[in-house]
Formats: C-alpha cells, sequence, structure tokens
C-alpha cells in the first residue's frame, strides 16, 4: 500500500505536465478556434534552453558539436530563462505562421497546416543544430536537495515534487491572471467575440500575441521539466507530449482551463496505474480513456457547448 | 450650441462602402453637431448598420472620408475610434455571455484608467438600471433579452464616449420596455451625449431625436427635423418600406 502514494504523487506530476501541455493549447485556442501544431516544437526548444543554459554541453552531431556555454545557471535560473525563450519562439510562430493567414482572411484551418509547417522546420531546426541525441538535465543542478525523501516507507523522488509544486504554481498564477487582471479579461473578451472585443477598445492583436507568449512560457517550463524529471529524448521527444496533451485538451474540453488541469491529472494517473511491466501500453491507455469519455461526452468533461464557439 | 467655424463632431463626406460585389453604401454625408441626437432610419438592408461599422472603422469605405472633430479616421483602427469617444452599441446586443454582468461593464471602461471614476460610474450605472446591480454576478447570457440591452446601452456609457452608436436598441423588446430604452436615451441626451440612433421603430426614435435621416437602398432619400419627417405623409409607405399601400 505504501507504493500507492508514490504511484499517486508519480501520476499528479506527470499530470500536472500535461496540463501545462494542454493549457497553451488551450489558450492559443480560445483566441483563435484553431489548435497550434507547433506547441510541441515549443515544447522541445524549452527542454534544450534549459540545458544549455544549465551548462550542458552540445553531442558531436549537430552544427554546434561541443559547444557549451560559458555559463552554468542554477536550475530555476535556467528553467525562467527557457520559458521567456519559449514564449519568443511562440511569438515568431505567431508572425509567421498565424498572422499573414489572419491579415487575408483566410479559413482558420489553413492555420492548423501551416502551424504543423513551422512546427516541423522548429524541430529540425533544433536537430541540425544539436544532432539527434538524447540529452539529461542532472538533478545535481537543484543545489542542495536530497535525491529523494522518504515519505512513510515510500521513495518518492524529489524531482516529481518539484515538478508538481512549479505546475500547480503556474496554474494558480494562470488562474489567477485570467479572471482577475484586466489582461486576463480582456483576452476571455477576444475569446468570446473578438468583434465586440475590438469595439470595447481591446486591441485583439496583442491579446493574440499575449495568448502566443504566455502559452510558450508554459509549454517552455515544461520542456524544461520534463527534461529534468524524464529527459530530452532528441528532437521529436515534444511530439508524443504534443498528441498527449491534445488528447488531454479534447478531454477536459476545448478551450477550457480548469478542463485541461482536469485532463491532465486524469490522463497522468491513469498512466501511473499501469503496472511498469505494461509501461508499453500507457499510451493506449490514455487514448482509451479519451474514446471512453468522449462516447458518452462529446465536448469534453468541462467543455462549454459547441454551438457559442463556431 | 456650437459655432459656424467649428467643426461638426462626425462627419461622413460621400462615403460608399461595398461588401465584395455588393453596394451596401452609397455617397453618403451626413453631419452630427456635438449634443445631437439623430435618427438614421431605414428598412432591412437599407445601411443602417454598415453607415455605424463605417465609423467606427469595423468596415473600410472604398471611397469619401469619415471625419472626426474634423480630423480623418482613415488611418484609425477600431480600437482606436473608441479611444477617441466613439461608442458603438452593435446590433443584437453582443453582451459576453459568460462574464459576469459586473465584468462586462468593466470592460466597458477597459482603456479608462481612473479608478475611481470608474467605480463612480459603475455606481450610477446600477442606480440607472437596477435590474443589473441585482444581477451584478450573474453571468451575463442568464438575462433576459430587455437586461442584455440595458447591459449592452450601460457598457457603452462606461466607456464615457463623446458619441454614442446605437444600432437597433429596441428590436425584441416588449413595447413597454422599448419605452424604457427611449426615455434613458432621451435622458442621455438631455445630460449633453451626442448619440446617433439607428432605429427600424421610426415612432419611438423620432419621438425623442432632433433630426431624422432616412436610407434606402444604402443611399440617403429623406432627411429633416424630427417633427418634420413625423408628419410626413409618405414617410412609413415610401421611405421605410412599411404598412399596405394606401394605408394611414
Ligand atoms: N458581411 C456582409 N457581407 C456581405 N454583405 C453584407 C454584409 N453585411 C451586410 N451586407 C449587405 O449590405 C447591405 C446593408 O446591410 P446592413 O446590415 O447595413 O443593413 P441594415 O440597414 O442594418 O439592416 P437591418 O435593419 O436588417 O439590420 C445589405 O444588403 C446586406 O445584405
Ligand atoms: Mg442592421
Amino acid at each position: 500500500m505504501v507504493h500507492l502514494l508514490q504511484i499517486l504523487i508519480n501520476g499528479l506530476a506527470s499530470g500536472a505536465v500535461y496540463a501545462l501541455f494542454a493549457l497553451g493549447y488551450t489558450l492559443v485556442f480560445s483566441v483563435l478556434g484553431v489548435i497550434n501544431f507547433a506547441h510541441g516544437a515549443v515544447f522541445t526548444i524549452g527542454g534544450y534552453l534549459t540545458y544549455l543554459l544549465i551548462g550542458g554541453a552540445v553531442g558531436a552531431n549537430g552544427l554546434l558539436a561541443g559547444l557549451q556555454l560559458p555559463l552554468a545557471l542554477p536550475f530555476w535560473l535556467a528553467l525562467g530563462l527557457a520559458g521567456a525563450g519559449s514564449a519568443l519562439v511562440s511569438l515568431v510562430v505567431e508572425a509567421v505562421a498565424f498572422r499573414p493567414l489572419r491579415k487575408r482572411q483566410a479559413e482558420p484551418l489553413l492555420s492548423l497546416i501551416s502551424s504543423l509547417g513551422a512546427g516541423v522546420v522548429l524541430v529540425n531546426l533544433v536537430q541540425l543544430l544539436m544532432g539527434a541525441e538524447s540529452y539529461s538535465i542532472p538533478s545535481s543542478t537543484l543545489a542542495g536537495l536530497p535525491a529523494a525523501l522518504n515519505l512513510g516507507g515510500a521513495q518518492i523522488r524529489t524531482v516529481q515534487l518539484l515538478l508538481l509544486l512549479v505546475a500547480t504554481l503556474l496554474l494558480v498564477l494562470l488562474t489567477l491572471w485570467l479572471e482577475g487582471s484586466r489582461g486576463g479579461k480582456a483576452l476571455q473578451a477576444v475569446s468570446e467575440d473578438p468583434v465586440t472585443a475590438r469595439l470595447l477598445g481591446i486591441d485583439s492583436g496583442a491579446m493574440i500575441r499575449l495568448a502566443f507568449a504566455v502559452s510558450g512560457f508554459l509549454a517552455g517550463v515544461a520542456g524544461g521539466l520534463v527534461g529534468l524529471s524524464v529527459s530530452i529524448a532528441g528532437p521529436y521527444f515534444g511530439i508524443g507530449y504534443g498528441l498527449k496533451g491534445l488528447g488531454v485538451l479534447v478531454l477536459g474540453g476545448l478551450g477550457s482551463v480548469p478542463g485541461a488541469v482536469l485532463g491532465g491529472l486524469i490522463v497522468g494517473l491513469a498512466e501511473a496505474l499501469v503496472p511498469s511491466d505494461f509501461s508499453g501500453y500507457k499510451d493506449g491507455v490514455a487514448f482509451a480513456i479519451l474514446f471512453l469519455v468522449l462516447l458518452l461526452r462529446p465536448r469534453g468533461l468541462l467543455g462549454k457547448p459547441l454551438a457559442s464557439k463556431v | 450650441m456650437s459655432t459656424p467655424a467649428a467643426p461638426p463632431l462626425l462627419a461622413l463626406r460621400g462615403v460608399s462602402v461595398r461588401y465584395g460585389p455588393i453596394s451596401a453604401l452609397q455617397d453618403i454625408d451626413l453631419q452630427i453637431q456635438q449634443g445631437e441626437l439623430v435618427a438614421l432610419l431605414g428598412s432591412n438592408g437599407a445601411g443602417k448598420s454598415t453607415t455605424l461599422r463605417a465609423i467606427s472603422r469595423l468596415v473600410k469605405p472604398v471611397a469619401g472620408l469619415i471625419e472626426w472633430r474634423g480630423r480623418s479616421l482613415a488611418r484609425t483602427a477600431t480600437e482606436r475610434t473608441v479611444r477617441l469617444g466613439i461608442g458603438h452599441c452593435p446590433e443584437g446586443r453582443r453582451v459576453l455571455a459568460r462574464q459576469s454582468v459586473a465584468v462586462n461593464l468593466e470592460l466597458g471602461a477597459y482603456l479608462r484608467r481612473d479608478r475611481r471614476a470608474i467605480a463612480r460610474d459603475l455606481q450610477r450605472c446600477y442606480e440607472r438600471f437596477p435590474r443589473l446591480g441585482e444581477r451584478r454576478s450573474q453571468p451575463a447570457g442568464s438575462l433576459s433579452g430587455g437586461e442584455q440591452q440595458m447591459l449592452a446601452i450601460a457598457r457603452s456609457l462606461m466607456g464615457r464616449p463623446r458619441l454614442l452608436l446605437l444600432d437597433e436598441p429596441s428590436l425584441g423588446l416588449a413595447p413597454l420596455l422599448v419605452a424604457e430604452v427611449m426615455a434613458i436615451l432621451q435622458q442621455l441626451h438631455r445630460e449633453g451625449l451626442t448619440i446617433l440612433l439607428v432605429e427600424q421603430n421610426a415612432h419611438a426614435a423620432l419621438a425623442i431625436a432632433d433630426r431624422g435621416v432616412v436610407l434606402q437602398a444604402g443611399s440617403i432619400s429623406l432627411s429633416g427635423s424630427a417633427a418634420e419627417l413625423m408628419a410626413h405623409p409618405d414617410l412609413k409607405d415610401t421611405y421605410l418600406g412599411e404598412g399596405e399601400p394606401g394605408d394611414g
């Protein structure tokens, strides 16, 4: 039974990362009504940036082979900066893959494809620069913290607890910002009715950029956290998370912030409950849950009625 | 009122608007002086909403000039017209249904930074529209049609506009509520607000307006003082396309 606490923490920790990831999708979806398929690539870049900023060396295969930044930032600082860098990348994605189509009033679905293209370019760029090998962020960068805690007999990796803590903190801050601040309310107004928002004096272009920046920050931080707790398994490691994040998004309900959190935690816990002998079936379990929920509740767990969006 | 030298608050000069192949407005000339209440009348599809959308720059004219206090709006974005003092209460209410009444009103004051004055205006707004005060924490989507209309008007007022563009505030309201809305507009007009009121309900609008302008298929076909238009024998039949031929 001791084991259960361990499973719970593991599940909640990976669920929290899924939630962070899905929230990025949700923010952009709620203002634009489309999925940003470059989101997984931004997550990847967050992982790599964190690795570089703690002073990690590039392997032998990329253009940057052998490079090592002349700084070894503490993990927290590196993570924050990687988040900021990812926010910038996300803004570039908006400027390149979304804004030109919006200016021409193109069918919103087209930006699905252009964002997918932007994502592929980014991932290839990472591979070109950094090579295809995997990197890991040593937990020694968390100076002074023990590697594991003994909670009533259960061995809990400190990293998992930190992950859970950071994700919870970000989720709370995001919710407070969305519900309580002038900017957050304006963002919600744009997501509900862009024309009315403009008639209230809200610059919808600026709000869309804000959504991309925040979403990129969340993705980058999630990437860094996964790099720490698991590893950065090559340039494509964001893709699996991207798909899982989409599942979480749909499970919780498109455009719903609490839905993304709930969906993330459910998927994380369900995966943690899969016995380790069968860990190859984790994704199957996650998507089976998604399938069942959608059969019973097509708009997701906490989704709003679909009519108001389209 | 205004000296002849002062430019009008708003002037449309030869404005034409197209939606692709469809011509919605042709060569519209319209001036609004500070403090006026002008009724813009016309039947369905006459171009009333398009006129308001052109003023708040949601559509760009293909010809002509729109001037705000003597300055062209040609390079102004919609968000900026709000800052200049043009409040546009759009057709069909368009309250933010998922947000509470209070948040809708707060967002009406989005561009203002004077927190104290905003709080005071919010208080006055709840006095003017007591039902909104009672329902301030409900989602706006749960209000009745009449209440949503009141909320839309109140939200526009929270921006402290110098000119209020109102698109069919009486649409879908019971006669008693129409009278209530018109009384509120009349009161705002008395307090000095300049209003351009789009209405299909010509009688209700002209009863409180200084002047009226009638649009027909995208052109101005008739204009004059409210009293003149009210007394015009053909207003309803010919210009607004209402009623049977030969009736009243
Ligand atoms: N987005 C649009 N695309 C194409 N045509 C449009 C569009 N909006 C309006 N129109 C056309 O422009 C003309 C004027 O429309 P507008 O909405 O200004 O009329 P209105 O006087 O406000 O009518 P109503 O009283 O029904 O609201 C109509 O012929 C309408 O079909
Ligand atoms: Mg109209």
